[in-house]
């Protein structure tokens, strides 16, 4: 299988197919060829509209590229405040449903799209070291129940004996069995193949320079000019991810989000111990055993913000803390080393609601970004192409997300 | 030298990374004009690889039975031990930034040293160069082989074959025939000396007689010893199940490529090879200082000025670690380190500066001349970069073939690309091993040069660190809880 998803991409990558001539128009152009970007292009090609995609640099080489592909289903950290209100309540009720979707989705996805692409259901632990913080995951479980999800609160000896190898301080764990991980590396571009193969044109190595709003041009609203030309498009997707901000500001269209760098730490190999991810209800971690049996521990820490193109670096700070939380939750990995350490990019919003679908103001332009872009991003996308390509006629995308509601 | 307690903070106009000549010749030059001084080295010993010392608990009881170590070593070494220099053995600095270095020791966590002037003196390790066969066991670097002779007088094996190219081809036979390895013939993959190379390192010669006597006195004890050396010859592969029991060689062109049918076999248990040396330039690329590309210095090598500044304010880079010029022109060039570093803190002005600088610019001039004359020999060429069949293991952490990696290589030119969907330099060499051979393959596929290579982005740790090492509670995540605004 892993030779098979090698062959999948080198034949994806051919420069012959993404580096060939752009299109002079294309009825929708999506700008971004991040995993937003690939499979909103490939469920609006799989619905027969015409599409170009245009890629910067490389496909799926940002934030896509650089998280640690798991899907989170349990409500999470970022997600609470400090206090949970009614109104916060219905507000996480609808998060947890979209997750639910979301979830479907991928177990769906490999038959989807014919390829592997390293989905596993192993399962996800939340866990909590203070009475306070077990209380949260009581009150977060009790909402996931009620919206459909569900999840087990363990403590004492059920917790030791569930994960005999967590620390035995921690007064409760929540297990949530649809969590798990994708490859990160190989989604994006393989929802790229299978869109070109349904007659997507994708273009990598394309910038765009400017956008610009045509009048009276019922055909073509929209020109884009870009490093390789122009294109003239009807409708016009911004999945830019952390640059979503810059290209939207071009039509007067101001969106509420803003970006992070996120530290990942990454050990040498160990043996086997732990099948599900962890995530912690106050503190910041996430904490899995990959398949290579490397440890893999982040959780919004953050890195050194830079200008495009040098990559984020990273802040000593951030590993030790990071490592402070992971050794109080697995003591094991006390004597596992550090070998690597990565930055990936964030694009948050303020609400931490996703920006997804038209926006009112200049008609025909859409928005797509959602910060956790792993888990949500082919749902959202799916749910942008229902609306695109039925004409607005389905809607299936909730009103707090609309792209206008900051400017 | 001065001992340390751990727990005061440590503060110093002057950091130095690595106790080899370079990093000693800037400590004991700084020192001498009072500059309060920090060096840090990974080993147990000072001296660094050319100058590595027996291993702590050997006791010598008969001095006139051990090779003699080299005298210049030795009086650095005693020379340092004289002056008021802070220094921090078994301490691997794994981050640096802004104005404090991040360091490592054994089972203790992690600590922070800060520093007015930074010198970046790492050294360097021996190029990996990828054939079929080449991570069997028995087959090791110089390297390897001289850190077993000189810290444990432990030979590697007993019928050895050295190949490799340059003064290393034969300097180090010669010294592990010195104590007493039987070597089975020696390959260098450059040409014999012409005469008009002769001429050449004669026109060269001012400053640089003792590295003709030295060189000459290798050549001297390979005949004694009958110790064949094969010209324009090279290591194709290296037979063997449990480890390496035979090796082919061949014959190559000026580029050292294989001659066709010159190839012969030969019987050995261990295989050791010498192709010359890379920068260990992890920490330059970290602080993010300019780089060009010299292959004759072993590939990324940081720009430097005369006084060893790099490109980044307050950070000196000189000996290998800057680019493989030898321990010569790393002692010359430390002790102008060491003069700027106290003339920059005030403690000298700009014509005293100068003045002690003179003898140390020429020195390094005398044997940068020399070092042209040689690299017109032995300069790598690219044959050897082309050795690995489709089945031979490129990435040996992550045991990728070069298969494996071509199939990537095919659809980009970016090693990052290159390294995310592979895996290959993810492991705890971090690269080490394979990012040279890689590059040259991209460069091979896309009709680059291997200079325009784009190379992966600088993470730490430099070295891999037990997380208990890293761990800092102190560090706090609350800032980080949504606000629900």
């Amino acid at each position: 299988m892993e030779n098979r998803t090698h062959e999948l991409i080198s034949s994806y990558l051919s420069d012959e197919v993404a580096n060939s001539e752009l299109p002079k128009e294309s009825e929708t152009v999506v700008i971004g060829g991040g995993l937003l970007g690939t499979a909103l292009t490939y469920y609006l090609s799989k619905s027969g509209v015409e599409v170009t995609l245009l890629e910067r640099g490389e496909l799926n080489r940002e934030a896509s590229g650089t998280n640690a592909g798991s899907f989170h289903f349990q409500i999470a950290i970022h997600q609470l405040t400090k206090s949970i209100t009614p109104e916060e309540e219905a507000r996480l009720a609808g998060e947890v449903r979209l997750q639910l979707d979301a979830a479907n989705l991928w177990h769906g996805l490999e038959d989807e799209l014919d390829a592997d692409l390293g989905v596993h259901f192993t399962g996800g632990l939340m866990v909590s070291e203070t009475e306070d913080e077990l209380k949260v995951l009581r009150d977060k479980q009790r909402i996931e129940l009620a919206a459909g999800l569900e999840t087990q609160v363990m403590t004492g000896t059920e917790m030791r004996d569930f994960a005999p190898y967590l620390s035995p301080k921690l007064s409760g764990i929540s297990y949530c069995a649809q969590e798990g991980h994708a490859n990160p590396l190989t989604v994006g571009p393989i929802f790229a193949l299978r869109a070109a193969e349904n007659g997507a044109r994708i273009r990598k190595n394309c910038e765009v320079l400017s956008i610009t709003r045509i009048e009276n041009n019922p055909t073509f609203r929209f020109k884009v000019k870009t490093s390789r030309g122009e294109i003239l498009c009807n409708r016009l997707v911004n999945a830019a991810g952390p640059w979503t901000q810059d290209l939207s500001m071009q039509l007067g269209i101001s969106l509420p989000m803003g970006l992070s760098g996120l530290h990942v730490n990454v050990t040498e190999p160990y043996e086997k111990v732990l099948t599900p991810m962890v995530q912690h209800i106050g503190r910041r971690l996430t904490l899995k055993q990959s398949s290579n049996n490397t440890f893999i521990i982040g959780g919004g820490w953050p890195s050194r913000v830079e200008k495009f193109p040098k990559r984020y670096s990273n802040y000593w700070a951030s590993a030790a803390g990071n490592a402070a939380v992971a050794l109080d939750v697995l003591p094991l990995l006390k004597d596992v080393r550090l070998v690597r350490t990565w930055s990936g990019i964030w694009a948050f919003t303020h609400d931490f609601n996703p920006i997804l679908g038209e926006s009112k103001k200049v008609p025909g332009y859409h928005v797509a970004l959602v910060p956790t872009g792993f888990t949500l991003g082919p749902m959202v996308s799916h749910m942008l192409a229902e609306y695109i390509s039925s004409q607005g006629k389905s809607n299936p995308i909730p009103h707090s997300f609309n792209p206008d509601r900051a400017s | 030298m001065v001992t340390i307690n751990k727990d005061a903070e440590l503060n110093f106009d002057f950091a130095i990374i690595g106790g080899g000549p370079a990093g000693m010749a800037a400590a004991i030059q700084a020192a001498k004009h009072g500059v309060k001084i920090a060096l840090l080295d990974e080993r147990v010993t000072l001296g660094g690889q050319i100058y590595k010392q027996l291993g702590r608990g050997f006791k010598i009881a008969n001095q006139t039975q051990l090779q003699v170590p080299p005298k210049i070593g030795q009086n650095l070494i005693a020379d340092f031990d004289k002056q008021s220099i802070s220094l921090f053995l078994k301490s691997a600095v794994v981050s640096i930034e802004e104005d404090h270095l991040l360091f490592a020791t054994e089972d203790e966590q992690v600590s922070r040293l800060k520093f007015k002037k930074l010198l970046i003196a790492t050294g360097a390790y021996d190029r990996p160069v990828a054939f079929p066969g080449w991570t069997l066991p028995g087959v090791i670097t110089a390297g390897a082989a001289q850190t077993l002779v000189k810290t444990q007088r432990v030979l590697p094996g007993s019928r050895i074959l050295f190949a490799g190219s340059g003064p290393v081809a034969l300097a180090f036979p010669a010294q592990l025939a010195g104590y007493g390895a039987n070597i089975v013939s020696v390959l260098e993959a450059g040409s014999a000396p012409t005469p008009l190379n002769v001429l050449g390192l004669l026109a060269a010669s001012t400053g640089n007689w003792d590295l003709i006597s030295d060189a000459m006195k290798y050549r001297l004890a390979l005949l004694r010893k009958r110790i064949p050396v094969k010209y324009r010859t090279i290591i194709v592969q290296a037979h063997g199940i449990e480890r390496v029991e035979a090796v082919t060689i061949a014959k190559v062109d000026r580029n050292w490529r294989v001659k066709k049918g010159t190839s012969k076999r030969i019987e050995v248990d261990t295989l050791c090879l010498g192709y010359g040396f890379l920068p260990s330039n992890e920490l330059l690329k970290l602080v993010g200082c300019d780089f060009e590309y010299q292959e004759s210095k072993g590939g990324y090598v940081a720009q430097t000025d005369e006084w060893g500044r790099t490109s980044v304010p307050n950070v000196y880079a000189v000996g290998d670690g800057a680019g493989v010029e030898g321990s010569y022109i790393a002692i010359s060039r430390g002790n102008l380190v060491g003069i700027s570093v106290a003339q920059e803190l005030g403690l000298l002005n700009l014509s005293q500066a100068r003045e002690k600088a003179e003898q140390f610019h020429t020195e390094t001039k005398e044997r940068r001349r020399f070092q042209s004359a040689l690299r017109s020999m032995f300069d790598v060429k690219q044959g050897i970069f082309e050795l690995a069949s489709d089945e031979t293991i490129i990435c040996r952490c992550e045991i990728l073939t070069k298969l494996d990696i071509d199939r990537v290589i095919d659809s980009t030119a970016d090693l990052s690309v290159v390294k995310a969907y592979t895996r290959a330099g993810m492991g705890p060499c971090q690269g080490r091993n394979c990012q040279r051979q890689i590059s040259a393959m991209v460069a091979q596929r896309h009709g680059i040069d291997i200079a325009d290579v784009h190379q992966g982005t600088p993470r730490f740790p430099v070295k891999p660190v037990a997380l208990g090492a890293i761990a800092d509670e102190t560090v706090s995540d609350q800032k980080y809880f949504f606000d629900g605004k």
